[in-house]
């Protein structure tokens, strides 16, 4: 090797310029427009002068609601670049009848992969992480989280495991493996690019923040709760709050290790999962389906309990056996670690285990249909407002229901020796997760944006937005059950049996409703930011809530509450209206206290900073790098841990001006009431 | 966050968070529970090299010395314990170790299972002979 190789290796180490795609025109062009897209807005927002305010108020900023914002803003974006990528494979698969379409196979396989690895991990992740963090503490009747700069720590190490994974569309490859990355596919020798490592590390990256997020949440329900507030007075979206996290604490851990096994063996010549040397890889599947499975419920909890809220709040009553659901929410905690095996039944692992596993699986199915009865019985009787939020409810149950019982059908294990990465399994998980957790994050972000922002979103198109989504997917979903049935399997670039010929182009049909739908929901928020004006929610309480993150103002202000609230039952805010619309509307005028609340702090974003330079030297081998970042993401915990003042304090004087504003509004919404 | 005035001062300790001890009864907490952990540290290393106890209950004191070096970690450094303020504390511990013995037994259990049934292409003939 010339000695100039050794120095480039040494200071650049894999890193050259055939890891540019100049030969792809698809990603590079993709790439180039992403890239005009953030310089047009770094200069647009350098020029109009709003960098310290974004500094100062966003990406330092330790407040939950502001850092729920942003999980949400995340999360947002990568489903424009994870529907990207699915609206790729459905034109794929509608046009690679008999031919090779139009994406090779490297390509391809690359677009599966990061499809499935973003859609979980950087959007449905962050969608529901940004509202537990959003909602909780406003729910728990608190001012912040339990740890407010860690969970900012948190969220910008969740944004630099989505900057790798972007990166690796213009410098490198992405992972061709799958969003799961099974070994021997993903070890060195069939692997030999960066594309796994690229995946291993942001998760890697990522995982950290969500686990970070997950302590921080456990603790802010276990610790923080306002006066009064039992654990059996809490709201449902606490709960399953509690129950997710709780999993996440539980769950990520393995998933960490099992990619440090990984990485070992990829890095370090190890053999945890290799063909040779004593390796073994169905310990993989087991290991990371041990976190898998746990994962989903960790998804869809916070989605239960979003709708729990919504369906309760739009019906006009309270929910239905509270108590049997949170039993339900902890059963389904705890049986979700019993049930992974389920995902590798074709294993091999023999009747014994295949049949208590199938069968823990059907159990699981019971607690959630518990939830959809209460939900059921919640509307009976009820005077229901189908406003947006409740139409992504209902459409929820009537999809989830179909999607679960295809679910129970593949709990089978003879059934799922048939069906085992097919199609329908394809459909199955698509038909729980977008119907499930994409549902109800949407359900979540229409009905508490008035919340966080202060105005309300214009129905019109959200309901335009729904009905198009719900559509959409059916005719995208549907037809894939059916390929499925005709023996059609995952994950393939072309194919030569007409009979699935049809299907596929329904599919790619129902995509482009999908992707109306997507539109119109952009056209929702441009249209509502024009007119909110028209759309201001000034009490605070738009949707005749009945939790206590509708007792404060909208947006809140960073305090959230100028008292701790006094709960004296469930439904907290409910109880309040009742009470004050029962007694004469005059107040005795409030004695305001200081505020101490925690000083923003750029720790997290710094941290992050050195993080995504130390990831991408790893995945790179640029090794003087690493230490570069290592040392960096440590001092700045060092300085942070060093730190002398954490606290400011807001003036009593201040906090009676804010509050008065909204006391005097909230004042004529009781009056108006009363008189009516 | 100081601010949380529904938090009654000197209850709801998180682990590690000092009780109200004097500092003597503290330090004296600790001293135990290092001679323990040294204890059994330089007991474990004996055994593992032993030959006075029958040879294949070595493993399992190996595992019990090794639970008994966990337990004194939680109530001496971690200071978990069964105190009324210890609740929370106790039930993730409990909970902790529900999800250690599923995924562990449960990894056992398959992966014996997995072994038995597909065995590498090279120890499938040995077994055929």
């Amino acid at each position: 090797m010339p000695a100039g190789r050794t120095v480039e290796a040494t200071m650049l180490g894999k890193l050259d310029w055939s890891a540019i795609p100049f030969d792809q025109p698809i990603p590079l062009i993709a790439g180039a427009v992403v890239l005009v897209a953030i310089l047009g807005v770094l200069i647009w927002v350098v020029v109009k002068g709003h960098l310290p305010y974004l500094w100062h108020e966003w990406i330092t900023s330790v407040d939950h609601k502001r850092i729920g914002v942003m999980y949400i803003l995340l999360a947002s974006v990568m489903l424009l670049r994870g529907g990207s990528d699915a609206i790729m494979m459905r034109i794929q698969q509608a046009v690679a009848y008999q031919s090779q379409g139009y994406l090779p196979p490297e390509h391809y396989n690359q677009i599966f992969s990061a499809h499935g690895t973003i859609m979980i991990f950087f959007v449905a992740m962050p969608f529901v992480i940004g509202l537990m963090n959003l909602v909780v503490p406003l729910q728990l009747g608190v001012r912040d989280v339990a740890f407010p700069t860690l969970n900012s720590v948190g969220f910008w190490l969740t944004a630099t495991g989505a900057l790798l994974v972007n990166l690796s569309l213009v410098i490198g490859e992405f992972a061709r493996t799958g969003w799961l990355a099974f070994p021997p596919l993903s070890g060195l020798s069939y692997s030999p690019g960066v594309g796994v490592d690229y995946y291993a590390w942001s998760l890697q990256i990522s995982g950290v923040g969500t686990l970070v997020a997950g302590i921080n949440l456990v603790t802010t329900v276990l610790k923080l709760r306002t006066r009064g507030m039992n654990y059996l007075r809490m709201p449902m979206f606490c709960w399953t709050t509690l129950a997710s996290n709780l999993l996440i604490v539980a769950a990520f851990p393995i998933l960490t290790a099992t990619l440090a096994m990984l990485l070992l063996d990829r890095y370090l010549g190890f053999h945890f999962f290799t063909n040779e040397a004593g390796g073994n890889v169905m310990m993989f599947m087991n290991l990371i389906w041990a976190w898998g499975h746990p994962e989903v419920y960790i998804l869809v909890l916070p989605a239960f309990g979003i709708f729990s809220e919504v369906v309760s709040t739009f019906s006009g009553k309270a929910l239905f056996g509270y108590r049997s659901m949170v039993l339900a929410t902890m059963a389904i905690c705890v049986i979700s670690f019993m049930v992974w095996l389920h995902h590798f039944f074709t294993m091999g692992a023999g009747p014994d285990v295949n049949a208590i596993f199938g069968i823990a699986s059907m159990i699981i199915a019971v607690p959630t249909g518990v939830k959809i009865y209460n939900w059921l019985f919640t509307m009976y009787g009820g005077r229901i407002r189908f406003a947006t939020p409740m139409l992504w409810a209902v459409g929820f149950m009537v999809t989830f229901i179909i999607g679960g019982l295809t679910g129970v059908l593949v709990a089978v294990p003879p059934a799922d020796f048939m069906l085992h990465n097919s199609m329908f399994l394809v459909a199955h998980f698509h038909n729980v997760i977008i119907g499930g957790v994409l549902f109800g994050a949407f359900a979540g972000f229409e009905y508490w944006f008035p919340k966080a922002f202060g105005f309300r979103l214009d129905e019109r198109w959200g309901k335009l937005a729904f009905w198009f989504t719900f559509l959409g997917f059916y005719v995208t979903f549907m037809p894939l059950y059916v390929a499925g049935m005709l023996g059609m399997t995952r994950r393939l670039q072309h194919y030569d049996v007409a009979a699935w010929r049809p299907w596929m182009l329904v599919a790619a049909a129902g995509m482009a409703v999908l992707t109306i739908g997507v539109i119109c929901q952009i056209m929702q928020l441009v249209v509502s930011i024009r007119n909110r004006e028209a759309l201001r929610d000034r009490t605070g309480d738009p949707w005749d809530g009945r939790s206590l993150e509708w007792a404060t103002s909208s947006p809140p202000p960073v305090f959230n509450f100028a008292f701790s609230p006094d709960v004296r039952g469930e439904d907290a805010y409910w109880d309040m209206k009742t009470h004050a619309r029962q007694q004469s509307l005059e107040h005795e005028v409030p004695e305001y206290h200081d505020i101490e609340m925690p000083r923003n702090s750029p720790t997290g974003f710094v941290c992050a900073f050195f993080a995504t330079i130390m990831g991408f030297a790893l995945i790179w081998h640029i090794w003087w790098m690493v230490i570069l970042g290592g040392i960096g993401a440590f001092a700045t915990f060092v300085v942070f841990a060093w730190r002398d003042h954490d606290e400011y304090v807001i003036p009593a004087e201040e906090v009676a001006r804010i509050d008065r504003i909204n006391l005097e509004e909230r004042r004529s919404l009781v009056s108006m009431a009363g008189a009516l | 966050m100081s601010d949380q005035t529904h938090v009654p001062a000197g209850h709801d300790l998180a682990p590690g968070e000092e009780e109200q001890h004097s500092v003597g009864a503290r330090i004296l907490g600790y001293v135990v529970g290092l001679a323990l952990a040294l204890l059994l540290t330089a007991t474990s290393f004996f055994i593992a090299g032993t030959d006075l106890v029958w040879q294949p209950s070595i493993p399992v004191a190996l595992i019990v010395l090794a639970i008994a070096q966990m337990g004194v970690h939680l109530v001496f450094f971690l200071h978990i314990t069964t105190g009324p303020d210890n609740t929370n504390n106790v039930l993730a511990l409990a909970f902790g170790l529900l999800v250690v013995f599923l995924v562990v037994g449960g990894t056992v259990w398959i992966m014996a299972h997995l072994n038995q049934n597909m065995p590498p292409m090279d120890q499938i003939m040995p077994m055929r002979k």
